[in-house]
């Protein structure tokens, strides 16, 4: 009660209202809250940037600060060797019937449009249908690999696993369908 | 709820966010490279961010790890848990309405762990949750002064 009325007096003395003077109070400490609330994440913040960064300088495997996830740079096989091919030289190898399209979506997506003359071979079933769909292509023959999207892995992962069972030239045609359709170039399904 | 209640959930809460926040980074510590795969497989951040995210993400997980368990900057801490699991909660259900079938890459770094799914996104919204009551107890319960800490 004393303290109430010392309260109300200052309040009173300073010519506020008690409610002003209550509501001061309870500003300063909402912002001395605000402010240790933001120390604290700038020390959290600091020390955990802190121990990433050097720790990654420190270990041998290190990973580049800015990484190149350019599709060049990450559609490669495992030695490094490139492996996309561009429009125009998929084109070419289409036009003169040297090469053999392989569409890594969905047996779903292809129905509803593929590149002329592609094979389906989904990535999800590659274990029980690459035998039936590679049965009849030589292992000299170029292959074109390609899915939907800028960022699709499918043809990439369809592509390292041809290799990897013997066939000599696969080739990656990034955003395939997409590019392919863009351009004009034949296609079919619904 | 009685002030006992609160004082144990408070507790609890705190601990399991520290043993989740712990468990979620050691993989991620361990593979950079793999992790930074998944961040890159999640289709959000610009090129130029994706390998700092995977360098700095998984020790700022375990120093709030840490943090929660001792339990000290608990103010920062659970400010920083709530927006960091608010983010991951909405990326993961923004990935799962685009249909995106990706790995979630929350809590391990390889690519046979399974695709997100609604439980992984309840999963996460139960621990954001959790950071959301210690929230509420920090900054706006008036009857629980006690539980809040010092620091």
């Amino acid at each position: 009660m004393a303290t109430g009325r010392a309260f109300e007096r200052i309040g009173t003395l300073e010519g506020k209202p008690l409610e002003n003077v209550t509501k001061t109070i309870m500003k300063k400490i909402g912002n001395r809250i605000l402010v240790k609330t933001l120390w604290q994440i700038l020390v959290i913040l600091a020390i955990g940037a802190g121990l990433g960064l050097i720790s990654n300088a420190l270990r041998p495997d290190s990973l580049q600060l800015i990484g190149d996830w350019s599709a060049e740079s990450r559609i490669t096989t495992a030695t490094g060797e490139h492996l996309i091919i561009s429009l125009s030289e998929a084109e070419k190898l289409f036009t003169e019937d040297a090469a053999i399209f392989i569409d890594a979506r969905s047996n779903e997506d292809f129905k509803n449009g593929h590149i002329a003359g592609a094979k389906s071979l989904p990535w999800q079933d590659v274990d029980r249908l690459f035998m039936k769909v590679t049965e009849d292509i030589s292992s000299d023959m170029t292959i074109i690999t390609y899915c939907d999207g800028k960022t699709c892995k499918l043809s990439h992962d369809l592509a390292l696993f041809l290799l990897d069972i013997g066939f000599k030239h696969v080739r990656v045609l990034v955003n395939g369908w997409t590019v392919w359709q863009e351009s004009g170039l034949p296609v079919e399904g619904r | 709820m009685s002030w006992n209640c609160h004082r144990i959930l408070f507790l609890f809460s705190r601990l399991i966010l520290g043993c989740v926040f712990i468990y979620a980074c050691f993989d991620k510590i361990l593979h950079p490279a793999e992790f930074s795969k998944a961040v890159y497989n999640y289709q959000i951040l610009p090129d130029v961010l994706i390998n700092l995210t995977a360098i700095v993400l998984p020790w700022l997980e375990l120093v709030l790890g840490v943090v929660f368990i001792i339990g000290i900057w608990m103010p920062g801490a659970v400010v920083m848990s709530t927006l960091l699991l608010t983010m991951f909660t909405g990326v993961l259900l923004f990935n799962l309405a685009r249909g995106l079938d990706i790995s979630c890459g929350c809590f391990s770094t390889s690519a046979l762990e399974s695709s997100t799914n609604i439980w992984t996104v309840l999963q996460h919204g139960s621990f954001w949750a959790l950071a959301v009551y210690l929230l509420y107890i920090i900054y706006f319960s008036r009857n629980c002064d006690a539980l809040r800490p010092k620091t």
